[in-house]
Parts: structure tokens; C-alpha cells; sequence
């Protein structure tokens, strides 16, 4: 992997192009449809990134360990940056914090509408502000890169994310018992 | 020589299984792969045996049946690699050598957005990687 | 835990006991056997006491009691080494009597992995094992190097018949009734000795016998002697309950009840002499033999001293070659006595002493090199460890050792390295380390006879299910190792057995190869065994194995049919795996209302040819009212229609998953059809019907069940005659996958219900498939929408039968030429008797095909288009069409066709523009007799026409620079065919108010009429306006098409006429069509051009073809609001000695727009340069390429831009220049502007002065234009092509002026 690279632009308007093209050609009659695809799509990526990052290392031995991988290593291969804070409540739930996270560094959300985004799962914050939610829409594809990273990991989880105050980003991660 | 490689999913569901030799021992070969998916969990879920360092992806010399040897590997996500083969004093470098090389070649393999998670392996790419990799295997460690 | 409780304890207690050689003789057996008993028989019962407590005291005075102890009783001639032979007997007639019992569940399912785990223990433990394990040891006996077969105490025993007992108890000595060992030495003949004497009661009283007794009591010695009477009972009475014989085997004749002729009397007798016998001799004797032979060792071995000389003896004694077996040891060898010395400690419970011993021992046999005793030692040591309950490790070293040791003696030793093998295993299981135990089973079975191996293999397996976690994958390889040997040593049974077990590792995962594997020879063996129905069960979950090997496929294959042929009848399979039944292939066909010409037109969406025929038929709901309303309702709701005696197709797609070809025969459905007529089978139908439903709408359905269901009705179809079934045979390659296609007929009203497919593989297995499980997925065409519930697909409602049209069109062509024009016919047959009436016709593209008269059938073609005389105008039903993009054509109304009739109808068929064009055509007709439940149908033909590009005509037009409102028309004509070369015939221009007339006015229009594939030919005319008097208003000229034509040639004589059908027809459609392109404009006018092939010109035999291209829309508009006129001299003398001269032109500007144009012209100033005849290249064009190119020309459709610009290019010279400097002046102001009113003209007068004679070109000005627009934009917005403004360069105006002289 070493020596290839990758215009982060591209990647930025992709990604962009991607959302805005779920949510509003293939799916733009239910948001929540979009959502999933894209979250799909991240899974797989997710799945893919993680077999390709955990080569050349011992494997893990308890999930806190492979929690540890995506916050330094995995995440560092992705952003070049690692997560900023670990919180996490030791029955199976983890918050990942990123004060910068890079795909919301180009977006900017006036905070007036932004303070309405108290729910911390984007799936349910149907009802906030238009541009708020697009901006949570492009939050499902770092969330199925985590959740397919985790699963391939053998941790089976849900992954939520939340962003209220921007380029800040936290993510929640579920371990399924 | 190597005679047979396979690739087991983590539900211990084969995903590749090539046999490099002319005779028709695929059967047996299959059940040898099978049968030392016992050891590799016996392996992992007892680390007190497990190989030099803990949690080592490569796992060692599985078990040594009358005429083959058997090696194994488990990558981080579950899925094992298996090597079967007929040489008697196998240096330990080059299975590790050999594993790392198939291990690259497995991720380019998953990494094609055609194949489906958890479904064989029918890239024809691969095939061909694989066994150019088991053919240069024991001659030299250099990557 | 106790070693003595765990099973290898138990096993040490039975097997490693004092052994008591019985001499006895044969009237003593005789007397026994009166109740069925041999003497051993009979007091082996009492032979092992568990009661007993006898005070015994080791060798170091340690009191302790024994409270267990047996005694192993055995004839003298049976103690030896049992031959080879017979134990192998033996072995497989036990394993054979075990498989015996089990056959009853062999056909049972096989078992679950959870119940294999729940019984692994009892398995492991079962008694099969058990007995197995210990005739495996017992194989291995009186091996003269272990101690602990040698007998300890021999019992005489003579019967009181015996004449002169007391000398046969002598005789016992002097006759050598000795086994060999004691005598070669390797056993010690001074053993304990005890007197019996039998008396058997029914010999009468016992005084005799006891007086022997007291005899024998003399010679042997008092302690010694007994006397036991047995046979006391009378005439069989027992006055005893529990037979202690019944656990005794069952080689005894059976039937007479064993020990009938002991009363209780002699059982106690029996049982205190044993008591006696053990307790006050044997015991005793052994324990006094430990002490002596313990001061003995202890004297010459023990202390450091001895330690010492009897290495240094042993070094001398090594160079002394030994032999193979390490050195012959006698009984009277110290190392004997020692070994001796260990078992007897051994069998006393003395273990401390036995293990001490036996180090010693194993380190004098390990220097001597005999290695068999080593081992032997070896293993008691271990045993010994085990029973002492310590230093595992050592036990285990030891039993590997002495295995090892064993196994390198070869043969001698191997029989001794299976025992100690399973010594081993039971050890390590009684520590719980199975998976160890599994291991050491594996090695022993290496070293055994298949049959054992079989054995072990399987206790191994299970070892490996005890193991913890349970180690199922090795449980099931061992397992199917075991199985293969079990075969091998041809115990099917117990192959069978084990590899049932063994399926439910395998089941369910993805590990192909190995199940193939198991339930192949599962199968096979079924087979073997004659159990063909569990063998085809398992030999159909390997059929279809795409991924095997074809060698293997074949073999699965043709050992499957051999079962079957085996089974004798046909086998019936549900849901038979080969060939593979695609579901989401299948596909109805059916005919209710819509009738099909052609699967062609199957195919085709339904929406389409719904929304082709939505004002042909009247609406759905009405039609199904006025056939439901005869019917009674409910039976009819969604469910399908069709007709009787018009078969229902069913496309269904097989798939050959293996490479092996496979052949299928007698493909048919299954249908059920129940009448509507009260009869007594029609109820079962109905009641067949109603229940598949109730079947298919709960989806819950076992196979079985399913099957019956289907074969009965298969019965039920082949018998009655009410429905026709289609058979299909085929043969698919390997992997290949064919369509079939399947037909049922119902011949009798009621309602029909096609449940489910049948065939036959390969002559011999019938394969059934029901239909009901996929419907969901599936798309049924000609659905007339989709249904509630999805079994009503393949429910019909059969109504009695009705007329059917058949059509096709004759002759149509599957390629033409754009623009090609031909006559085709309809052709409609009428199969049935009644007639139908009133048909209709809609066709999809009216531009292609067009319905013609009813007398252009006969009429000859293309003549028949040709100009006549009386032009008389038919375009009566034409004028009645309203023009749309598909055309509703009704026959005329007396058109009827009778039954069986055939009905035919001219098409005209223009290939307007290129590419695949597809045709669909839905004719109407109703029925005569209206009684039927339909009342109408219609028939569907679809064609797909190609069309290649032939000609490519543009048209372009300009205004004339020499005429106002006359104007030039460029005509060019590409040819772009590739074969091709037309003959063009005519140029017709349409609408009456304008004329037009080839260029150069005489007739022929250009150079060639002839036009080579590839070619392009460029042509020009005139178009003239004539008075408006001879025209007619414009619409009526839309609907017969008045016109000028222009012939191209003059030797193409006739004119076709362009105001006929179907060419006039025709040209409205392109008109409708390439109006569509481009909004309209007012003043358009449209031009038909007709050519012919070439090769149609001389010869007759080919159908002559005509083509005709239609350019329509052609504008006239021009962009150029203006156009002018120069008027004056054109050729004078003029004398140039005297002056310069001067003349005068008139130039008249006329403005064609609806809008006030300003004109400047401008004329150079003297600084212009001289235009001689030299830039006459650019005479013709000049005009036509100033200004600005762009939307010069109109884009009419059939005109494309590239190839007219490079027509052009092939024309155009350079544009005259206007900074050449003329030889004359325009002498007039140099700009006049001038305005000139909407469609008005003005005449501006000019003057140019000469200043020598010659020929002059005057062309050199140039007009600047613009619109003067009204400060409304809508004008503008009308139309945009148009420019407001532009500079024109001038007219070529030629003047020559002479020298007069």
C-alpha cells in the first residue's frame, strides 16, 4: 500500500456525489432507504479496509484492542490523523470522537439550525433542519466503513454517528452482545 | 512441494481450496484441511499452546499426519489459511514467507468489488498469483 | 479419583490375577456336564470374591486385607499362547455378532450431532467396545515373558467313578498333561497343588468317595484334599432362585436350563471350596512366595554392593551376540524371579513392591537388550504408576515406551503392543485426555489388521467427540476412516454405521467432496445390504455435483441408475435434482380474447399492445361482465380464460448441471380438469382442485405428500381423454440448459389447473415437479393483470370453443431499403366453422404499412401507381383518417369470413427510415353466434422489419438571383447503399402553387439518371409561383395531392402518381412525421422523390421495386428578407477616345419579409481594384456563399449536415474578392439606404462609369440589411431562426462594352 495515493478532492467529491446522488436520484421518495444504501456501501468498504490493515499484526484478543486498531491505525490509514478521544462505558459501547473529522471539514452547517440536532443517531433526526441532515447523510458511510470494519473484525455492532457542532464528529459504537 | 492450499472462511466454510498435485486426492485433501480446522481451534481457544507469540496470525505446524504436513494461518478476521505439504524439514521462515504473500494476495482478492463476502473465490487472478506464489515457496525468504 | 473404580482399574482387577490350571479327568467333565456346565463353567461363578477379607502382610510385615480378589481358572491344555488364526476367528465373529443387532436402525434417519454428543459416553463405553478390547488382550496371553499368566496353584481333580482315584491323581504327573511352558522352563512347575475329588450323587452314596479322600489325605497331605459333591438334586428340582449361570455364555447348549441338577447344598459346597481354595492356599502361597523371593532379590540386588557386581556382569555378559529376542530367561533366572516377584505384588495389591521390582528389572532388560521383556516391564510399570495414582508422567512415558518397544520387536511384539495400547488408552481416558487417547488409538490401528483398525478408528472418533471442546471434525474423519475399513474387512453393517455417524459432522456445511463422499458409499452400501430405498435416498443428494469431477459425476450417475434398476419399479422422485428446473423461466402462453399470430408476438409487452388496441376493443370490464354473467361467479374469479381445443403453451427452461450428458423423455404437465357436467369424477376433480388450492395457498407441504398428490393426477390425466398432452424428449449436453416446450389441450369446458411437470431420466427415474411454490417470483405473459392470489396463473377457466383467426402477411421482406415500397398481403385463415364479422385493423406505424384497397391485390405493381389519363381521386376513407401516430382501419362491413375460409388484404409497405423497425398489427373480429362466452377476440401480429439506408435526398433552396420569386432548388442525392444503384424516375414537387421545372429548362434534370452505390449527385431546379388562379385552397391539396412532377431523363417515360394511395397516403404520414421534427412553417413546401433499383429497369423477373423519398418542410423562407434585381444594358458600343462612359443600372430590391427592411448598398470607392473574366470561378456561387453560411440552408430530416457540406465543397470556389480593385466606378453616391416596406419592392437608381472596353464583371457592392422589428418581441420569438440583420454581397451583373468604331 505504501506509495499510493489518492487525490483527497476526489475522494471529498465523491463522496459528496454519492450522497447527493442516493438521496436524491435513486431514493430521494425515503431518506431512510438512502441512508441505508450508503450505509451498505460503507460496510463494504469497511470490510475490505480492514482485511487489507490488519495484515502483518497479531490478531486481537478482546474488542477493546480491535476499538484501539480503528482509533490509531485504521483510522490514521483513512484520515491520516488518528481519533482524537475514546470514551467508552466498559459494557460494549465506545464513543470515537474526531475533533477534525475530514469529510466535514468542506461543510459548514449554521449553528442556529445545528443546535436542533440533539439526537445522537441521525437515522431517527428526521425531522431537523434540511441542511443538517444532509449533512448526517454523509455521515452514514464512515459509519458502515466502521460497523464493516468491526464485523470483519468478528465484533458484531451498530455504529451511529453524531456531529453537533461541526468539523467535530463523534461516533457511537453498539457492540451486539 | 506444496500440495494443497486452502482458504476457510470464519464460519469454517471453505472459500478456496487448490490442490497442486496430479493424483486425484482431493478428497483426502479436503479432509485434511477439515480435520485441522480442530486443531487451528483448539489452537486459538486455548492460547497457552498457540504458537511463539501470542495471537500470532501464523499458527505453526498444525499437525503432522503420516505423510503431510499441515500449517496453519488466521488472519484477523477469522479466516484461516491452510497449507498442506509433503516436505519434510520445512523452515519455518518460509511458511511465514509464503503465508504473508498469500495473505496479500487473499486481500486483493476480497478487495474486487465482485466478490461477494463470504462466497468462494472465483477470481481467475488470483489462481494464478496463488500458484505462482506456491511455486516459488522455500526457494528464497526475500519477499 | 480411585484407579481401582475407573475402567482400567476394573479391567487391572479382572485381567491381572492368579491364574489356577485345572487337570482333571474326563469322567469329572462327564458328571458336569449333566447341567449343561463344564467343571470350569461350573464353579467360575464363585471364582472372584468381592466379599472376602482376608489379612495379608507385604513383604516389609505391613498388615493390610484384601476384600476383592478373583481367580482365572483354566484347563491345562488351554494354557498357552493362543494361535493367530482363531483369534482372528474369533475377533470377527464377535465384531460380526455385534452388527448383527444394529441392523434394525440402519434404516432409521441418522442420527443428530446433539444426540451423538448426549451418547458419546455410553457409546464410547458400549459393550461392543468393551468385549472387542478385552478378546484383543486376551489374544495376547501366556506370553512366556510376563509373569502374571503363569499358573499360581493347579487343581486335580478326579472324579470318585475313576477306578482308583488316588493313582490318577499321580498319573496327572507322570503322563505329561503339563503345558508346554511349564515344561520348556519359561514358567516354574513347582506350583501349589490341590486334591479334588467330584462325587457325583447320582452315582449313588459317597462312603467310597470318602474313604478316597481319607486315602488322599495320607499320600498328598491333609490341607490339601477335598471332596465335592455335586448332582444332589433330584429330577431337576432348584430349590435356589438366581442363577448364577446366566451371566455365563451362551456357547452351552441352550434350552436345558443350566446347574438343574445343583441343589443348594452344592452351590455352598462349591462356593467354600473356592473360598478355601483362594483364601487359605493361593493367597497365603503367593504371599509367602513374595517374602521368599523378596529376601532373595533383596540379597543379591539390593544394596550398593550388588548394584555394582551386577553391572560389571552384565557388561560381560554383552558381548555375547544375543539373540533377536534378547537371551532366554528360565524360570530360575534372577530376573525372572524378580518379574515373578512383581506380579505376584502386583496381584496382591502390593504396588510399592511391584513398581520397585519392576525398575529394577527394566534396567537389567534394558542393558541385556531384551527388549520384549523390557517393554513388558515397561507396561506393568506403567500400570502400576496408574494404580498407585501417581506421577502421571512417568506412566505415560512408560506406556510410550514400552509401545514403542513393541512395535520394533515387529510381529512378535505386536499383538503385545495392542494390548499395551489399549491399556494406555483406557488410562489416559480415565485422566480425561481423549484427545490423547484418540491419538494412541490411531497409532495402534496403523499397526493392526484392517478389522481391528476398523475397531480402534472408531473409538478413537469417539474419543475425539469426548474430548473437550468435542473435536467433531476429527470425530467424523475418524469416523469415515473407520467406516472405510469396517468395508474393507467386509463388516458392511458397521461401515454403514459409522459413516451415518459421521454424516452429521459433515451435514448442511459446505464441504462438498467429502459429503458427496459419504453418502455415496452410504448408498452404494444400502445397496450392497439390499436396502435400495435409503440407498437412492442418499444417492439423490449426490446426483447433482457440478463441481465433481465428470469421471466422478459418471460414476455417481451410473451406480444411481444400477440402484434403481436394482429397485425394480420406475422410482418416482420428487423434485428430482436432474435436469435442474429453472422456475422464474416458465412462462404461459394462453389464448383467451388476445390471439397470437406468432411467438414473436408473445413476446411483446402487453402494455403495448394494450395501448394499441385501447379504442379497437371495447374496454375490459364490460367484456368480462358479459361472459361472467353466464357463468356462475365465484368459480370464475381470477382465474384465467381459455378455450377448448386451443392449447395452453408452458415454456420451461431445464438445466444440466452436470458435465455428463443426460437424456429426459416423455416431458408433460400435469393438469387437472374438472368438468362442469354433473359426473362423478368431475367431483373429484372439483375436490382435487379445491384441495391442491387449499395445498397451494397454505405453502406448507411435505414432499411426500406433494408427490402422491401428483402422481395421482398424473394417473387421472393419462387416463381420461379430456386434456391433450404434448411430449417432449431431449438430451442435454453437459451444463447445457434447453427450453421446452410444453402444450396441454383441454377438450371439455370446466376448469383446468396445471399443477406440475413430469419426465423420465434416463428411461428409468420419473421426476415430478409441482408448480405452485415459485409463483410468486414468476411473470406470467399475457396476464391480464396481476392476480391476488398467485396460483390462479395456472388456473383456468376452459370455456367451449370459438372461432380463431390465423394470421400472417405473405411476402413480408425481414430487410429493405429506406424509402423501398412494395405490396404485401394480409393473409387471414379461419380455422373453425363459425364465420366472424366485422373486423378491424390498428397498426402501430402507418408511415411503414398502410392498408390498401381491396383491388390492388390483383392490380400490377408498379404500375398500377402510374399515371392514367382520368386521374379520378380516391382518397375517400383517407380523408375519413385522422392522422395519428397508429391507424384504425376497418374492413368494409360486408367483409365476413366463413369457417375455414381464407381472407386476404393488400398492404402497402414503405420503408420510410432506417433502422429496426418493429410493426405491430392487432386485428378485431367478432363472432357470429353471440351465445359464446366471447364475444369478440383479437389477433396479434408482430414483425420486425430492418431497414437500410438507401438514398439520401436534401433539398436546399434559394432565391434566384436573376428572377424574383423564382427560386433554385438543390436537390442533392446521396446514395449510401453499398451494393445498390438506383435509377431515379422522378421529382415531384406537392402543392399547386407553385411549379417546378428541371434546370436547365430542357427536361432532363441532370447529367446521369443513374446513381452508383456510394455516389452523390447534386441537381437543380426551378421553382416557379404560378398564378393563383389554377390552385385550390390548401387543405383540399393536403388530401389529394396535386402537383408538378419532373421526370429525371428523358427516356423515363411514365410519371407515377404522387396523388394515389398509398403514395399519397404515405407522403401525409412523412409529412405528420418530419413535421414533428421542426415546428411548422406557413410557406412550406414538400418534394417526393421516386427511383428504382437498377437492376429492376431491364430485368421483369424480380418483383419490380419503387422507391420513394419524401422531403417535406422544405422552407422557401429564405433568411434573406430581400432580393433584387439589376436591370440595364447588358452589351454596348461606346467610343473611349472621346470620353469615359457612363451607364445606368436599376437595381429593384424586393423585401419578402412581413417586416420593414432598411437596405444600404454600398459601393466601393475608386480604390477598388479590377475584376476582369479571371474570377469567373466564382460566377455561379457567389451569390449562394456570401453573406454568412450559417442556417443558410434548411435542415429537413432526411438531410444531413456533413455530407451536403462536403457536396458543396466539391463545388464552391473562392468567394469573388471584394478589395480586387475594378476598372470602374460606381459613380453614384457610395452608400445609399433606403427602406423597403413588408412584401413591396423599390427601384434605386445606379451609375457605374467604364473607362475602357472589355467585359465587366459588376459585383463588387455589397448590401447591408436589417430588420426594422416592431418593439414587440413576439415577431422575433415567432420565428428565431431567422437574423435581423446582414451584408449580401452583390450579384455578378455582366456588362460588355465595345469600342465603337
Amino acid at each position: 500500500m505504501v506509495g499510493r495515493e489518492v487525490s483527497e478532492s476526489c475522494v471529498d467529491s465523491m463522496i459528496i456525489e454519492m450522497v447527493s446522488s442516493y438521496c436524491d436520484r435513486f431514493c430521494s421518495a425515503k431518506p431512510e432507504l438512502a441512508a441505508r444504501r450508503i450505509e451498505a456501501i460503507g460496510y463494504q468498504v469497511g470490510l475490505q479496509l480492514s482485511e487489507r490493515y490488519t495484515m502483518e499484526r497479531p490478531r486481537f484478543s478482546d474488542h477493546l484492542e480491535a476499538i484501539k486498531f480503528i482509533c490509531k491505525d485504521f483510522w490514521s490509514e483513512l484520515f491520516k490523523k488518528q481519533i482524537d478521544n475514546l470514551k467508552t462505558n466498559h459494557r460494549g459501547t465506545f464513543v470515537l470522537q474526531d475533533n477534525r473529522f475530514r469529510w466535514l471539514t468542506r461543510m459548514s452547517i449554521d449553528p442556529s439550525e445545528t443546535n436542533a440536532n440533539t439526537s445522537d443517531d441521525p437515522s431517527v433526526a428526521t425531522t431537523e433542519s434540511k441542511s443538517a441532515q444532509s449533512a448526517s447523510m454523509h455521515l452514514y458511510f464512515p459509519c458502515g466503513i466502521i460497523r464493516g470494519a468491526l464485523t470483519n473484525l468478528g465484533i458484531p455492532c451498530a455504529v451511529s454517528a453524531d456531529m453537533s457542532n461541526l468539523p467535530a464528529c463523534s461516533f457511537v459504537v453498539r457492540i451486539k452482545a | 512441494m506444496i500440495v494443497c492450499i486452502a482458504v476457510v472462511g470464519h464460519q469454517n466454510n471453505p472459500l478456496y481450496l487448490q490442490s497442486f498435485t496430479e493424483a486425484d486426492d482431493a478428497l483426502k485433501l479436503h479432509h485434511i484441511v477439515h480435520c485441522s480446522l480442530d486443531v487451528i481451534d483448539e489452537r486459538v481457544n486455548n492460547p497457552k499452546k498457540t504458537g511463539p507469540t501470542l495471537n500470532e496470525t501464523f499458527l505453526g505446524l498444525l499437525y503432522p499426519t503420516e505423510n503431510y504436513k499441515v500449517y496453519g494461518y488466521l488472519t484477523n478476521t477469522k479466516v484461516k489459511f491452510i497449507l498442506v505439504t509433503t516436505d519434510l524439514d520445512v523452515r519455518d521462515a518460509d511458511v511465514r514467507n509464503f503465508f504473508r504473500r498469500f495473505h496479500s494476495a487473499y486481500v486483493d482478492a476480497v478487495s474486487n468489488p465482485f466478490h461477494v463476502p463470504g462466497k468462494k473465490i472465483t477470481s481467475r487472478t488470483f489462481a494464478e498469483r496463488v500458484s505462482t506464489i506456491v511455486k516459488s515457496f522455500g526457494l528464497s525468504t526475500a519477499v | 479419583m480411585d484407579p481401582t473404580s475407573s475402567n482400567l482399574g476394573k479391567m487391572l482387577l479382572e485381567e491381572i490375577t492368579p491364574v489356577v490350571m485345572i487337570l482333571r479327568t474326563p469322567l469329572v467333565e462327564e458328571s458336569c456336564r449333566k447341567n449343561g456346565l463344564s467343571f470350569i463353567q461350573m464353579i467360575q461363578p464363585f471364582s472372584n470374591f468381592n466379599n472376602i477379607d482376608v489379612p495379608v502382610r507385604t513383604a516389609s510385615d505391613q498388615p493390610y486385607r484384601l476384600h476383592q480378589f478373583k481367580l482365572r481358572l483354566h484347563y491345562a491344555s488351554d494354557i498357552c499362547q493362543p494361535n493367530v488364526e482363531a483369534a482372528e476367528e474369533h475377533l470377527k465373529e464377535v465384531v460380526t455378532r455385534a452388527s448383527d443387532n444394529d441392523l434394525t436402525d440402519l434404516n432409521s434417519d441418522p442420527p443428530q450431532l446433539e444426540s451423538l454428543l448426549r451418547s458419546a459416553e455410553s457409546e464410547s463405553q458400549s459393550s461392543r467396545f468393551q468385549i472387542f478390547n478385552k478378546e484383543l488382550i486376551r489374544a495376547s496371553s501366556f506370553s512366556e515373558h510376563e509373569a502374571f499368566d503363569h499358573p499360581v496353584a493347579c487343581l486335580l481333580v478326579v472324579s470318585s467313578k475313576d477306578d482308583r482315584p488316588v493313582n490318577k491323581f499321580v498319573d496327572f504327573f507322570n503322563t505329561n498333561q503339563f503345558p508346554s511352558l511349564l515344561n520348556n522352563g519359561a514358567m516354574d512347575p513347582k506350583i501349589l497343588k490341590y486334591y479334588l475329588l467330584i462325587h457325583d450323587n447320582q452315582d449313588g452314596t459317597s462312603e467310597n468317595a470318602t474313604n478316597v479322600v481319607s486315602e488322599m489325605r495320607g499320600t498328598f497331605g491333609a490341607s490339601d484334599c477335598r471332596m465335592l459333591c455335586i448332582n444332589s438334586a433330584e429330577n431337576g428340582s432348584k430349590d435356589w432362585q438366581d442363577n448364577p449361570w446366566s451371566a455365563c455364555n451362551s456357547d452351552a447348549l441352550l434350552g436345558q436350563d443350566l446347574g438343574c441338577f445343583l441343589n443348594m447344598d452344592d452351590l455352598d459346597e462349591i462356593k467354600d471350596l473356592m473360598q478355601e481354595l483362594s483364601s487359605k492356599h493361593i493367597i497365603p502361597h503367593m504371599e509367602q512366595k513374595v517374602r521368599v523371593l523378596n529376601q532373595q532379590v533383596s540379597a543379591t540386588r539390593k544394596g550398593f554392593r550388588n548394584q555394582i557386581k551386577n553391572l560389571w556382569w552384565r557388561k560381560g555378559k554383552e558381548d555375547t551376540p544375543d539373540a533377536p529376542t534378547g537371551t532366554m530367561y528360565t524360570f530360575s533366572s534372577i530376573e525372572s524371579q524378580i518379574r515373578v516377584l512383581g506380579d505376584y505384588a502386583f496381584m496382591l495389591r502390593d504396588y510399592e513392591l511391584a513398581l520397585s521390582n519392576y525398575r529394577l528389572l527394566s534396567t537389567d532388560y534394558k542393558l541385556d537388550k531384551a527388549w520384549k521383556r523390557y517393554a513388558g516391564v515397561q507396561e506393568m510399570m506403567a500400570l502400576t504408576y496408574f494404580m498407585l495414582d501417581q506421577s502421571r508422567k512417568d506412566a505415560e512415558y512408560c506406556m510410550e515406551n514400552s509401545f514403542s518397544t513393541y512395535l520394533k520387536l515387529g510381529s512378535s511384539g505386536q499383538r503385545n503392543a495392542t494390548r499395551c495400547g489399549l491399556w494406555w488408552t483406557e488410562m489416559l481416558k480415565a485422566r480425561d485426555q481423549y484427545k490423547e487417547a484418540a491419538s494412541v488409538y490411531f497409532r495402534i490401528s496403523n499397526e493392526e489388521p484392517s478389522l481391528h483398525a476398523a475397531v480402534m478408528l472408531e473409538q478413537a472418533s469417539y474419543c475425539y467427540l469426548l474430548s473437550k471442546p468435542p473435536m467433531l471434525r476429527k470425530y467424523g474423519f475418524h469416523l469415515v476412516l473407520s467406516g472405510n475399513r469396517y468395508y474393507i474387512s467386509d463388516q458392511r453393517k458397521h461401515a454403514i454405521r459409522a459413516y451415518r455417524s459421521a454424516l452429521s459432522v459433515y451435514k448442511g456445511n459446505a464441504w462438498r467432496y467429502i459429503n458427496d463422499h459419504v453418502h455415496y458409499h452410504i448408498g452404494k452400501w444400502y445397496a450392497v445390504l439390499g436396502i435400495h430405498e435409503t440407498a437412492i435416498k442418499h444417492m439423490m443428494l449426490v446426483l447433482a455435483c457440478g463441481h465433481q469431477s465428470i469421471a466422478t459425476q459418471e460414476l455417481f450417475f451410473r451406480d444411481f441408475l444400477q440402484i434403481v434398476q436394482k429397485l425394480g419399479k420406475t422410482f418416482e422422485v420428487f423434485r428430482l435434482q436432474l435436469p435442474v428446473i429453472s422456475m422464474p423461466s416458465l412462462k404461459v402462453i394462453f389464448e383467451d380474447h388476445r390471439t397470437y399470430a406468432s411467438s414473436a408476438a408473445v413476446d411483446v409487452k402487453e402494455s403495448l399492445w394494450k395501448s394499441l388496441e385501447e379504442d379497437l376493443v371495447p374496454s375490459i370490464p364490460i367484456m368480462r361482465t358479459n361472459w361472467l354473467e353466464s357463468q356462475p361467479k365465484k368459480k370464475y374469479k381470477d382465474s384465467n380464460i381459455c378455450v377448448a381445443g386451443e392449447a395452453i403453451k408452458v415454456d420451461l427452461e431445464f438445466k444440466n448441471p452436470l458435465k455428463i450428458s443426460l437424456s429426459v423423455s416423455g416431458v408433460s404437465l400435469i393438469c387437472q380438469l374438472s368438468e362442469k357436467t354433473d359426473s362423478v369424477d368431475s367431483e373429484v376433480g372439483d375436490q382435487h382442485a379445491t384441495d391442491v388450492d387449499g395445498h397451494l395457498s397454505t405453502s406448507v407441504l411435505q414432499n411426500d405428500l406433494e408427490l402422491k398428490k401428483l402422481k395421482s393426477s398424473w394417473e387421472l390425466n393419462s387416463c381420461n381423454s379430456s386434456i391433450v398432452l404434448s411430449e417432449v424428449d431431449f438430451t442435454l449436453g453437459g451444463c447445457e440448459k434447453t427450453k421446452v416446450h410444453l402444450a396441454v389441450t383441454p377438450q371439455l369446458e370446466g376448469v383446468l389447473n396445471i399443477v406440475g411437470v413430469r419426465w423420465k431420466l434416463s428411461g428409468s427415474t420419473v421426476g415430478y415437479h409441482n408448480f405452485d411454490a415459485i409463483l410468486e417470483k414468476k411473470r406470467v405473459k399475457g396476464k391480464r393483470r396481476t392476480r391476488k392470489s398467485p396460483s390462479s396463473n395456472l388456473k383456468f377457466t376452459v370455456i367451449k370453443s370459438l372461432p380463431k383467426l390465423e394470421g400472417s402477411i405473405i411476402n413480408m421482406p425481414e430487410r429493405a431499403y429506406a424509402g423501398e415500397l412494395r405490396l404485401v398481403v394480409l393473409e387471414l385463415r379461419n380455422q373453425s366453422k363459425y364465420p366472424v364479422k366485422n373486423l378491424k385493423m390498428k397498426i402501430s406505424h402507418p408511415r411503414f404499412l398502410y392498408p390498401g384497397s381491396f383491388e390492388d391485390i390483383e392490380a400490377k405493381f408498379p404500375s398500377c401507381l402510374e399515371k392514367q389519363i382520368d386521374c379520378k381521386l380516391k382518397g375517400l376513407h383517407a380523408s375519413s383518417i385522422q392522422l395519428s401516430s397508429n391507424l384504425l382501419f376497418s374492413f368494409p362491413e360486408d367483409v365476413t369470413i366463413q369457417g375455414g375460409t381464407t381472407f386476404s388484404w393488400p398492404l402497402w409497405l414503405r420503408a420510410a427510415s432506417p433502422g429496426s423497425i418493429p410493426l405491430y398489427i392487432s386485428i378485431y373480429y367478432e363472432m357470429e353466434n353471440v351465445s359464446s362466452d366471447m364475444r369478440y377476440r383479437t389477433l396479434r401480429i408482430h414483425y420486425n422489419i430492418e431497414v437500410l439506408p438507401s438514398l439520401d435526398v436534401s433539398v436546399q433552396i434559394n432565391p434566384s438571383p436573376s428572377r424574383l420569386s423564382e427560386f433554385l432548388v438543390r436537390m442533392d442525392i446521396v446514395n449510401k447503399t453499398g451494393s445498390e444503384s438506383f435509377q431515379l424516375k422522378q421529382l415531384s414537387f406537392v402543392g399547386c402553387e407553385w411549379e417546378i421545372s428541371s434546370l436547365p429548362p430542357n427536361g432532363t434534370a441532370c447529367t446521369s439518371q443513374l446513381l452508383i452505390a456510394g455516389q452523390a449527385l447534386s441537381s437543380f431546379f426551378k421553382l416557379k409561383k404560378c398564378d393563383k388562379s389554377t390552385c385550390e385552397p390548401t387543405t383540399s391539396s393536403l388530401s389529394t395531392l396535386v402537383g408538378s412532377d419532373v421526370s429525371f431523363g428523358p427516356e423515363a417515360g411514365v410519371l407515377f402518381d404522387i396523388s394515389r394511395t398509398p403514395l399519397a397516403d404515405f407522403h401525409r404520414y412523412e409529412r405528420l412525421h418530419q413535421e414533428k421534427a421542426e415546428e411548422g412553417d406557413p410557406s412550406n413546401i414538400d418534394f417526393i422523390l421516386i427511383a428504382q433499383p437498377q437492376e429492376s429497369i431491364g430485368g421483369s423477373s424480380a418483383p419490380a421495386r419503387l422507391f420513394c423519398h419524401h422531403a417535406c418542410h422544405c422552407s422557401i423562407a429564405s433568411q434573406i428578407p430581400i432580393s433584387w434585381r439589376m436591370d440595364g444594358p447588358q452589351a454596348l458600343h461606346h467610343d473611349f477616345s472621346s470620353s469615359f462612359c457612363e451607364i445606368g443600372l436599376c437595381m429593384t430590391i424586393h423585401n419578402s419579409s412581413d417586416y420593414v427592411v432598411s437596405v444600404r448598398i454600398h459601393t466601393p470607392g475608386p480604390q477598388s481594384s479590377t475584376g476582369q473574366l479571371s474570377d469567373a470561378t466564382g460566377i455561379a456561387q457567389s451569390p449562394r456563399l456570401a453573406g454568412n453560411q450559417e442556417g443558410w440552408y434548411d435542415v429537413s430530416l432526411v438531410n444531413d449536415i456533413k455530407v451536403t457540406s462536403d457536396v458543396m465543397g466539391t463545388l464552391s470556389g473562392k468567394p469573388a474578392s471584394l478589395d480586387s480593385t475594378a476598372p470602374y466606378i460606381w459613380s453614384a453616391s457610395s452608400s445609399t439606404k433606403i427602406e423597403v416596406g413588408p412584401m413591396s419592392s423599390t427601384k434605386v437608381p445606379l451609375q457605374v462609369s467604364l473607362f475602357s472596353p472589355g467585359t465587366y464583371n459588376l459585383s463588387n457592392y455589397n448590401l447591408h440589411w436589417s430588420l426594422l422589428l416592431p418593439s414587440n418581441k413576439d415577431g422575433l420569438d415567432r420565428d428565431q431562426v431567422r437574423q435581423t440583420s446582414g451584408t449580401i454581397q452583390g450579384h455578378s451583373y455582366y456588362l460588355t462594352v465595345l469600342q465603337s468604331p
